[in-house]
């Protein structure tokens, strides 16, 4: 098939290649990561596996241009969209000059901006998301206007509190394993590399080798409350996971108020500016009401087996106001503490004077947490986090 | 698509039933010598791809198990020191000059192949399966990208080993960490889900014969209400294979909910937590088994 199809590839020329090359760009536009050397591979896999089969074409090019999960379930969509009807005529019309590849290709071009306008289906991601909040968001509790994060960069004081952050976060050690690697001065003779050292010198080790335990980073889940009765806290704590998020590798980070959000991308966002405008997209429902149990429960389903493994630290940020049921926060934390190493809540409130956890929700939590902590500044965050991590190792 | 076809019909012989586009995946990566990436649950079959691959090509299987902690030495090629050193002895009293004998100490007797130099050295392309690549740290994933971009390893004392031949890379991931996006891009994709009915019932013929016709299709669509739960770990087709095996040989031939204590005893074979278990007491499974 290969000979036959590569030579019907060439002859086809300019037309067909203009439309596949015009794929991955397309695809890219989607939110795909799919660089400009993968047009290349389009089109050699185009002429290696035969382009007339729509069927083989599919299953060719979602092998070759999918990279992760989500883009393998969005890709069938977005393929039917690019090259089914009205689009496939175009190709049967225009198949006979090369003049038409620009055209041909101009097409395909305004074929993928409309399809990016199109508000139901041109943004599977947006699309999805918006659906959810409106699964997600019946409560009336919820505040539907979007919160204001400016105070976030706004004035020099959030800059320095930031830098604060920042330095903190760099003094969280890299930890150490019982695992070992060659080191320069260890404590540990490593025999291995000591012989291999001794080659050459005759077989005689003048210079010795030396094993250190790895070091690893430990990773950390935070899981921040934002609920209207944590709103004072719960833009500092943005600021403390947007320092860990860029000066530790393996820090992810979740809000949380009614339903769970993942805001470790938009945290991480080298830019200042476009980090805050991502929060605000994301900040729907914030400041309204609480259900913990539900959204750590959704949590364990949906992220707890890819992320928290025996070396995660879990850090849970709230108050321990809650509206949902108490068996049900109890039943979430147990699960998510027998699959982390050690699970911290920070409350607040704590700080104040004469506070107990009473509330319904601190009560059912508390046999399942390893760490009742004080949270409300910097400093007892400070006083926590190097014990969170002295267990991870 | 005659290929395809034909390809499905050759990993059908060896017992993997491969989707239509598994398959074309699997030829395009023949075709473009390009890895192969497979991610999905455990327990969907991504090893077992690699394993029927290299029965449909007569090649070689060569194994990497990534865990944490993985290195060079335990992944590439290692010397043999002891064998070295030992030479170094005795070679003391030989008159050939120095750098005669220690081109000698650092010829290819002396180097230990560990799979992935093994896997560039054939002369037959084998079948290279990096199993759970996603449980390896990031710097052993560097490496690969570099093995796999240029197919050829440096080895100081001997210079680059280029590959022989361009083995058959399939790299599985079960998604414990994010892998790189530069990895990603190296590989072609293949998100291999749950089977559907159908398939799996293909799967349960074709591993388990004994099972007959009826069995067999109650297993299948006992488990595959039994996915539709609400489980901390879903069964995979090992689990299915396992439990039918296990029904054959308690003696149970039919699944009905008047045999539920005895199908409770096999559960064993299929659920493999404590707390999916103590979900799954006699009216469950009645209820169930009386649905299949």
């Amino acid at each position: 098939m290969l000979t036959g199809d590569a030579a019907l590839a060439v002859e086809l020329g300019a037309v067909v290649r203009a439309r596949l090359a015009g794929f991955s760009g397309f695809l890219r536009a989607n939110g795909f990561g799919v660089g400009g050397a993968d047009a290349v591979s389009v089109l050699d896999t185009g002429a290696k596996m035969g382009i007339l089969d729509p069927q083989v074409l599919r299953w060719s090019l979602k092998a070759l241009l999918c990279g992760r999960g989500d883009e393998w379930r969005r890709f069938d969509k977005l393929f039917d969209a690019y090259f089914l009807p009205p689009n496939k005529s175009l190709i049967v019309q225009s198949s006979g000059g090369a003049a038409g590849g620009a055209r041909d290709a101009a097409d395909a071009g305004r074929a993928g901006a409309e399809f990016d306008s199109s508000p139901g289906t041109g943004q599977p991601v947006a699309g999805d998301g918006d659906e959810g909040s409106a699964r997600h968001g019946a409560s009336r509790e919820e505040s539907l206007a979007s919160t204001d994060f400016r105070a976030l960069n706004n004035s020099q004081q959030a800059y320095d509190i930031e830098a604060l952050m920042r330095r903190f976060a760099k003094r969280l050690r890299p930890l150490r394993l019982r695992r070992e690697a060659t080191h320069h001065h260890g404590r540990r003779l490593d025999l291995q590399a000591t012989i291999r050292q001794s080659v050459a010198s005759g077989g005689t080790p003048i210079r010795l080798a030396w094993k250190e335990r790895r070091r690893v980073r430990p990773r950390l889940v935070l899981l921040v409350d934002v609920s209207r009765s944590m709103s004072l806290y719960s833009f500092f704590y943005m600021r403390l996971a947007r320092a860990l998020c860029g000066e530790l590798a393996d820090v992810y980070c979740f809000i949380f108020h009614t339903r769970i959000t993942d805001v470790g991308a938009a945290l991480s966002d080298p830019d200042p500016w476009r980090s805050q405008a991502r929060l605000h997209l994301l900040a729907i429902g914030w400041a309204g009401g609480t259900r913990i149990g539900e959204c750590l429960r959704d949590f364990n389903r949906d992220q707890g087996a890819r992320l928290v493994h025996s070396r995660t630290g879990v850090i849970v940020v709230s108050d321990g106001y809650d509206t949902g049921e108490p068996a049900l926060l109890a039943e979430s934390l147990a699960t998510l503490r027998s699959r982390s190493r050690c699970l911290v809540w920070l409350n607040p409130l704590l700080n104040q004077a004469g506070y107990t956890p009473e509330s319904r929700g601190m009560r059912a939590a508390m046999p399942h947490i390893d760490l009742l902590a004080a949270g409300a500044d910097l400093a007892s965050v400070e006083r926590v986090l190097p014990q969170v991590l002295q267990t991870l190792r | 698509m005659p290929e395809i076809i034909d390809l499905q019909r050759r990993l059908e012989d060896v017992g993997y039933v491969a989707e239509a586009p598994l398959a074309a995946a699997l030829l395009l990566m023949l075709e473009l010598g390009r890895p192969l990436l497979l991610e999905g649950d455990a327990g969907v079959g991504k090893t077992e791809i690699a394993k029927a691959l290299a029965l449909t090509q007569d090649a070689r299987l060569i194994r990497l198990q990534c865990y944490e902690g993985l290195d060079v030495h335990t992944a590439m090629y290692e010397w043999n020191y002891q064998r070295q050193l030992l030479a170094i002895k005795l070679l003391e009293h030989d008159e050939r000059p120095t750098s005669v004998k220690e081109k000698d100490i650092f010829s290819e007797r002396y180097l230990l192949k560990r799979p992935l130099l093994e896997a560039i050295s054939c002369a037959v392309p084998p079948v290279l399966l990096i199993d759970e690549v996603d449980r390896a740290d990031e710097a052993f994933e560097a490496y690969l990208l570099e093995l796999l971009s240029d197919f050829q390893m440096s080895i100081p004392e001997l210079g680059t080993m280029r590959a022989v031949t361009k083995p058959l890379v399939i790299i599985t991931s079960n998604g414990t960490r994010e892998l790189s996006d530069a990895l990603r891009r190296r590989c072609l994709y293949q998100y291999i889900d749950y089977p559907a009915f159908e398939k799996e019932l293909a799967i349960v013929e074709i591993r388990a014969p004994e099972a007959g016709g009826q069995l067999a299709r109650q297993v299948v669509d006992f488990v595959q209400s039994v996915r539709r739960m609400d489980l901390q770990k879903k069964p995979g087709i090992a689990e299915t294979l396992d439990w039918t095996a296990a029904l054959l040989r308690m003696g149970i031939s039919v699944i009905d909910d008047d045999g539920a204590e005895r199908i409770l005893e096999t559960l064993s074979a299929l659920i493999k937590t404590r707390d999916d278990r103590a979900g799954f007491t006699r009216e469950v499974v009645a209820r169930i088994a009386a649905s299949c």
